[in-house]
């Protein structure tokens, strides 16, 4: 369905009809491009004539800004296409027939601040704007210009927009990637180095593929293996990283820097995101299961119709302001809205496109040819997405799904023992949850024994769905209570009902001194309903949304009985929350043992199953329009849900497509194997993070801003490869086969030592002639770190592990233990807030989250010595090595300093290192020995 | 750690300037990407910025970070102190003198708005303090800020100051990077990016937060953002040292000492396998410098030789405990200007849940309370902390910034003890090197509400200031994603008139 024509001329004129259509869509009439102007025989008499009144105007008081030599703002009047295509602002300056929606008469009558043309003094008289107005209503006829003139888009004829064409590959290596590798370097008159050290192999391959030193053991075998048959034994080795889970565990914080996801919202409360976990969890399991990528993306844009509805989290993952600390004021929250799309769409701009769409967000791109139209198109795309919480909808056989089965099974068999006991209530944490004999009645009383209650909803189901709330006012019930218990008339009876979670809820105060005047609550059904269950809650949403707050609300209303009418109209007691919790559960062993077991139940299943996530809710999308200047203040023409029309982003969708057509449609386009960013932008990706640098080092700007590709014949067969492969190594959109494919270079295998000639002409060593050496990432220092150590423990996914305190809403997260033996588990799973410096690894350039980071900066400071030196976390990992070692060694200190070598750096340590280790280690211990090492540049520094 | 003494020969060698220059292009540490993309010819030949000027990068030595580096033009500020006030002073309470409000005092106001950030507005309220003419020039300051009062001779006030967003953390975030948005690099990032500094034994920017905690923006006021971590803020104040500063105290000082000539000689070793790579000589070097910050940071922060004289101006003791501790913040604020650290942020505020009661200059309820708690702690010690500077001559090469948020409304809030937030107008200081005496510049109409005269983006402000660092905000610029981006966004600026 989508075509990427890329010759612009035809590209434009389609885009040119789409606009074309909008006029005639719009009800504005069709001025046949004024071939045959719209003849109003009263206006006749007035015809403007354009040669003498109209481009007389355009060339004294505009031209010489907008013209040929010069185009402030983007904007010319030298021509009919381009007033019709109009400049930066993205805003048509002229729409014939349709002078109110021609921005150009906006402009010269100086209606928006800022933006008067021409200015001050300058400003055209009454007459000339009257004339332009008319000439416009006219249909803006310009003699000889009435031909569909084309014009380019800035940008389209761009190298990374044209469709990847496979290059062939360049005679030489065996090796595609070296085939090219070679070819620049011969052209450089470039000597490659030859092989690393396997030493320096097996570790560069471990921690690149798995984020992980090698243990002493495997380097030993993998050194023996190599002198015997060095190809065959490095291939085992890449199979079995790539195998290990902790591939994913590496590679799945790549994606995560990039769209910059973190567990809270950033903003003043920077409030915990509960259960967004879920959605990291997914990006590990993808990468281990080696997802097809077009898949992955695919999930991530439509997961909830595809049973990965945790997938979505990947819409969310950028900050947002709650709506608590927005504001009053419409306009705020109208900002906020446009603010959390814009988050949305740098997210999908960034990682998938490799586009810097947030650009068009005010006015058209300034250099890639991307129209504020297309921008706010594709915010129509994900118009349904909105911040927060929801279950996510998982498929018959995913993991967690199963999981959460399981511990269902279970819970019903303990259900089932209490039943025979009478009635009984569960708590659910966001709601309590009273369990009844089924009985069928007309109408059910809550009588709370509480002063004070506050609830958010009250729920009642019966046997026959047990998913149909009946108190529901929809449905016609009807509920009534106290009135005068009521403060605010915000927080009347009905907030009971209304089917809305949150903090609008019903708070009543009855009186303390007297037990008779307490809050209860009536709901009458429309016919006699048959009813076993029912549901309370206090705040649900903030139960789902948010976590880890000193504050937060609890289940505000105590104790209550619960009342059915008989046929009679006598009120009659069916449950006592009091009697059965206090009393029965205490005196009935079975009770109260199956009650413990359900409750167990049920942290388990929050932990394990299913659960309400903050991976976006839905909302109703809600109709899409052009923001003038990027202001919500000014819709302008409405449009549809589109990816950008340079790539052919039509989706013939309309503004009753539902939200997850809209996102199946881009996600379709996203993948299409004709789009031509998509691949490259992903095998790049790939590339940078094995090499350290991308052939494109700007990865996720492809733009004309971007950085020009070092190898793009390289890149384009690889991108061609990724998608429809020819060679029998890789799998179609396969990363983990593409990363094979790069490892197995002799680009990658080459010894990273300098040369001093080699330097002088690529300093940066981008061409290859060695693999270039950095400084590795917080992660992979602090996990080898634990895994020398001997304490790092392998659990994978779920919650992550604790470093901060339970807060105040308002007050900032404190790091208050980043070092004991609950945070032993690799960093990916360390609970990460946003901005919060982690008072260890934020200065090795651990990013904020704030920002979109597609390439980490690698900075050398003193603060990460001083962390490096001091913290706790190094102190008490020191002391750990030197334990194991000593152990290992049986207590000779002498072998305990080679294993100490072995455990960190992966090999002996020569006669003068022994010696300068063996005098410290007697003086003052073998954790300094340690503490040196761990701070060393050999075990920091990738080889 | 080490001391300068201890230095190793290729230590030495490697943080001798000239030495390093010989080997400076082999560094393939990407802190100034941007510098080495465009060595290497692999940006976008004609690299703009959005205002279609060419960017100046500065010439970053990856492994030496600090070095210090030329400003864009000349100009007398060298150093700059800013002086952040979160929660949005009043500046019709405190500078900004509107005698309509007295004249219609308790009515309804005209033409303003209904609602506004907390909902909906009460009546006008005239200044909660008298207002007197002060100094030389007469200048009305109300009776909450006397001390600051008494130097009003030497400030460039904006009084038409605006900004786009009425809530706190957005508004912080706009002040303090530029942006409402999160993880854009601090205004202090980017001038120690640009500058570098002039002392390489103190942290080139120094965030003093305040006693009762960080800003409800919290460390995104003195991030790195997008620029490498070697930019950042170092947070420490008066009373406690930057985080893992100190030598754990289980280690003594010669195991100390014998452990970092242990990890000198490893790496020695193997720098000797990697002949004239940067990347490891600068990471060797990073840890001479820690070593010196080690002393030099106590050093500092040791007010045990300041007079009594000076303790008593700051108001170290005799006001409250608050304001003890913010008084001896001023005074790490001025020890720091004097060793030539390039960015000294003293936070006079926390985020709400800071401390006990007020926490910051956010007056909903109860302003005559509120503001007059917070003035209580600020004013002296402020005022001191300038006189001093500026009766030492710190101030001729010191840029001085005093700031908030936003403003507060002229009318009070429903509730009628407050006053709502005002994004339409308020007032910020300048004063020091480079900026005009005694000047007032632009208006806020007759009842504070909107800036009328001269309206002052918060653009206009970071651009002014930039320039009177000596950068040019249009063409400082650091590629991120796609754009060379700017503290300034495609706005701004520079306000001339302030510039002496």
């Amino acid at each position: 369905m989508q075509r990427f024509v890329f010759d612009t001329p035809v590209r434009s004129m389609r885009w040119g009809i789409a606009w074309f259509g909008f006029w005639v869509a719009a009800g504005i009439g069709c001025p046949g491009w004024a071939q045959q102007p719209p003849s109003a025989s009263a206006e006749s008499v007035d015809r403007i004539d354009f040669e003498s009144q109209v481009l007389p105007i355009l060339q004294d008081s505009c031209q010489h800004c907008h013209g040929e030599d010069e185009q402030e703002s983007g904007f010319r009047v030298d021509g009919r296409a381009h007033l019709l295509r109009g400049g930066d602002s993205g805003a048509a300056a002229i729409v014939p027939g349709d002078p109110q929606s021609s921005y150009l008469l906006d402009l010269v009558k100086h209606v928006e601040e800022g933006m008067e043309m021409p200015p001050d003094e300058d400003k055209l008289s009454k007459q000339q704007i009257d004339v332009l107005a008319r000439w416009i209503r006219q249909g803006a006829v310009w003699p000889g210009q009435m031909e569909a003139v084309e014009l380019k888009l800035q940008g389209a004829d761009h190298w990374a927009f044209q469709k990847v064409t496979r290059p062939e590959v360049p005679p030489g290596s065996q090796h595609p990637v070296d085939a090219f590798i070679d070819q620049a370097l011969a052209k450089q008159q470039l000597t490659a180095n030859g092989s690393a050290d396997p030493r320096q192999l097996i570790r560069r391959a471990s921690i690149v593929l798995t984020g992980l030193i090698p243990t002493p053991e495997r380097v030993e075998q993998f050194v023996a293996d190599s002198r015997k048959d060095p190809a065959t034994s490095y291939e085992h080795l890449v199979d079995e990283l790539l195998q290990s889970p902790h591939f994913g565990e590496r590679w799945a914080q790549h994606w995560l820097d990039v769209i910059r996801w973190s567990e809270s919202n950033g903003s003043e409360s920077n409030l915990y995101r509960k259960n967004a976990w879920v959605y990291r969890d997914y990006v590990i399991r993808s990468l281990n299961e080696d997802k097809p990528y077009n898949q992955f993306v695919r999930e991530q844009l439509a997961g909830d119709v595809m049973g990965s509805g945790e997938a979505l989290g990947f819409l969310v993952a950028g900050p947002h302001v709650p709506a608590a600390t927005v504001g009053q004021e419409a306009s705020a929250i109208r900002q906020a809205r446009a603010d959390r799309m814009d988050e949305v769409m740098q997210t999908v701009g960034a990682s998938m496109i490799g586009m810097t769409v947030g650009c068009a967000r005010c006015h058209n791109h300034k250099f890639d040819p991307l129209t504020i139209t297309d921008y706010y198109a594709m915010t129509a795309v994900f118009q349904d997405i909105e911040f927060g919480s929801r279950f996510p909808e998982l498929s018959q056989d995913h993991p967690r799904r199963q999981r959460g089965q399981a511990i269902w099974t279970q819970i019903n068999q303990q259900r089932n023992r209490m039943r025979p006991h009478g009635v009984w209530e569960e708590n659910w944490g966001a709601y309590r949850e009273m369990h009844l004999r089924p009985v069928t009645t007309t109408a059910v009383r809550i009588n709370f024994q509480s002063v004070a209650v506050g609830i958010d909803e009250l729920e009642v189901f019966g046997p026959q769905d047990n998913r149909e709330n009946l108190a529901l006012a929809a449905s016609g019930t009807q509920v009534s209570g106290p009135d005068e218990m009521v403060g605010d008339p915000r927080n009347v009876i009905t907030r009971l009902n209304d089917g809305e979670y949150g903090t609008m809820a019903w708070r009543a105060r009855g009186n303390p001194k007297d037990k008779t005047k307490r809050p209860y609550a009536i709901f009458e059904f429309t016919e006699p309903k048959q009813i076993n269950r029912l549901r309370i809650s206090s705040n649900r949403e903030y139960f789902y949304d948010t976590d880890y707050l000193t504050q937060k609300p609890g289940l505000n209303f105590g104790d209550y009985d619960v009342q059915v009418r008989d046929q009679e109209g006598n009120w009659k007691t069916i449950a006592s929350s009091w009697y059965m919790n206090q009393q029965l559960n205490k005196d009935i062993a079975e009770r109260g043992e199956a009650m413990e077991q359900i409750q167990r139940l049920i942290d388990l299943l929050a932990e394990e199953g299913p659960r309400p996530s903050f991976i976006g809710r839905f909302v109703e999308p809600a109709v899409t329009r052009v923001l003038h200047r990027g202001s919500p203040e000014n819709p302008k023409a409405e449009v549809m849900p589109s990816a950008p029309a340079v790539f052919g982003g039509d989706f013939g969708l309309g503004s009753n497509a539902t939200g997850a057509q809209r996102r199946q449609a881009f996600a379709q386009w996203v993948v299409s194997p004709e789009n031509p960013l998509t691949s490259r932008v992903m095998v790049n990706r790939i590339w940078h993070h094995l090499f350290g640098a991308g052939i494109v080092t700007t990865t996720s700007d492809f733009g004309t801003a971007g950085a020009a590709p070092s190898h793009q014949a390289l890149l384009d067969y690889l991108a061609a490869e990724f998608v429809a492969p020819t060679s029998d190594q890789l799998q179609p959109w396969s990363v983990k086969s593409m990363i094979r494919l790069l490892v197995t270079s002799d680009a990658f295998k080459r010894s990273s030592q300098p040369q001093q000639s080699a330097l002088a002409i690529d300093g940066s060593s981008r061409m290859l002639w060695r693999f270039p050496p950095r400084r590795v990432e917080a992660e992979v220092v602090r996990d080898s770190i634990l895994l020398a150590s001997g304490v790092l423990n392998p659990e994978k996914g779920g919650r992550s592990y604790r470093i901060h305190n339970i807060k105040k809403t308002y007050a900032q997260w404190e790091v208050v233990d980043n070092h004991g033996a609950d945070t032993f588990r690799r960093m990916i799973y360390q609970e990460r807030m946003r901005r919060v410096d982690d008072q260890m690894f934020t200065a090795f350039d651990f990013p904020d989250c704030g920002q979109v980071r597609a390439k980490r900066p690698v900075s050398t400071t003193p603060l990460q010595a001083l962390n490096l030196m001091n913290s706790q976390f190094v102190q008490h990992q020191a002391d750990l090595l030197a334990k194991r070692a000593i152990e290992f060694a049986a207590g000779d200190t002498q072998a305990a300093i080679k294993r100490c070598f072995e455990l960190l750096l992966g090999r002996q340590p020569d006669k003068q290192e022994v010696d300068d280790c063996l005098q410290v280690a007697q003086q003052h211990g073998l954790p300094m020995v340690c503490r040196a090492l761990i701070n060393s540049n050999e075990f920091i520094f990738l080889p | 750690m080490s001391n300068p003494e201890r230095l190793s020969p290729l230590g030495r060698r490697f943080l001798d300037r000239r030495g390093f220059l010989g080997i400076a292009g082999m560094s393939t540490a990407s802190l100034g990407l941007a510098s080495l993309l465009q060595q290497d010819g692999l940006l976008a030949a004609d690299s703009r910025t959005t205002s279609g000027k060419t960017p100046i990068r500065p010439d970053v030595d990856p492994d030496h970070p600090y070095a210090p580096r030329q400003a864009h033009h000349d100009m007398p500020a060298k150093q700059v102190l800013v002086i952040y006030c979160p929660g949005a002073v009043s500046h019709v309470d405190t500078f900004d003198y509107k005698p309509a409000l007295t004249k219609l005092h308790n009515q309804k106001p005209p033409g303003l708005p209904a609602v506004t950030f907390e909902g909906p507005s009460g009546n006008i309220a005239k200044p909660f303090w008298d207002f007197k003419p002060r100094g030389q020039s007469g200048k009305m300051v109300s009776d909450l800020l006397p001390h600051l009062g008494e130097l009003v001779d030497d400030f460039s006030f904006i009084h038409s100051m605006t900004t786009d967003t009425s809530a706190h953390p957005q508004g912080e975030n706009f002040m303090n990077t530029g942006f409402t948005m999160e993880g854009f690099p601090s205004f202090g990032a980017w001038v120690t990016y640009a500058l570098g500094s002039e002392n390489q034994e103190l942290p080139a920017f120094v965030a003093i937060n305040d006693p009762r905690g960080l800003a409800r923006s919290g460390k995104n006021n003195f991030g790195n953002g997008f620029l490498p971590a070697a930019f950042q803020g170092t947070d420490f104040n008066a009373m406690n040292p930057p985080s893992n500063l100190r030598r754990p105290g289980a280690i003594s000082l010669q195991a100390e000492r014998d452990t970092v000539s242990l990890l000198q000689r490893l790496n020695e070793r193997h720098l000797s396998r990697f002949p004239g790579d940067a990347d490891l000589a600068g990471r060797i070097a990073s840890y001479e410098m820690a070593g010196k910050m080690q002393t030099s940071v106590p050093s500092v922060m040791d007010l045990s030789n300041e007079t009594q004289q000076t303790l008593d101006a700051y108001g170290v003791e005799g006001g409250s405990e608050l304001k003890g501790k913010y008084a001896r913040n001023c005074l790490l604020a001025r020890r720091l200007i004097e060793k030539g650290v390039r960015v000294v942020q003293l936070f006079n505020g926390s985020d709400p849940a800071g401390g006990n009661g007020i926490t910051n200059w956010d007056s909903h309820k109860d302003i005559l309370k509120t503001h007059a708690m917070q003035a209580e702690i600020m004013d002296q010690p402020t005022a001191a902390l300038l006189a001093d500077m500026k009766q030492r001559g710190l101030l001729d090469q010191t840029l001085v910034v005093w700031a908030t948020e936003f403003g507060r409304m002229p009318f009070l809030q429903a509730n009628g003890t407050g006053r709502d937030h005002n994004p339409s107008a308020f007032t910020c200081f300048m004063a020091g090197a480079g900026v005009k005496q005694g000047f007032n510049y632009g208006e806020s109409d007759e009842f504070g509400f909107k800036a009328t005269v001269n309206p002052t983006t918060v653009y206009d402000f970071n651009a002014t200031i930039l320039h009177l660092m000596g950068l040019d905000h249009e063409r400082l610029t650091f590629y991120h994603n796609g754009l060379e981006r700017r503290l300034t966004n495609v706005h701004g600026h520079v306000i001339k008139d302030l510039v002496m």
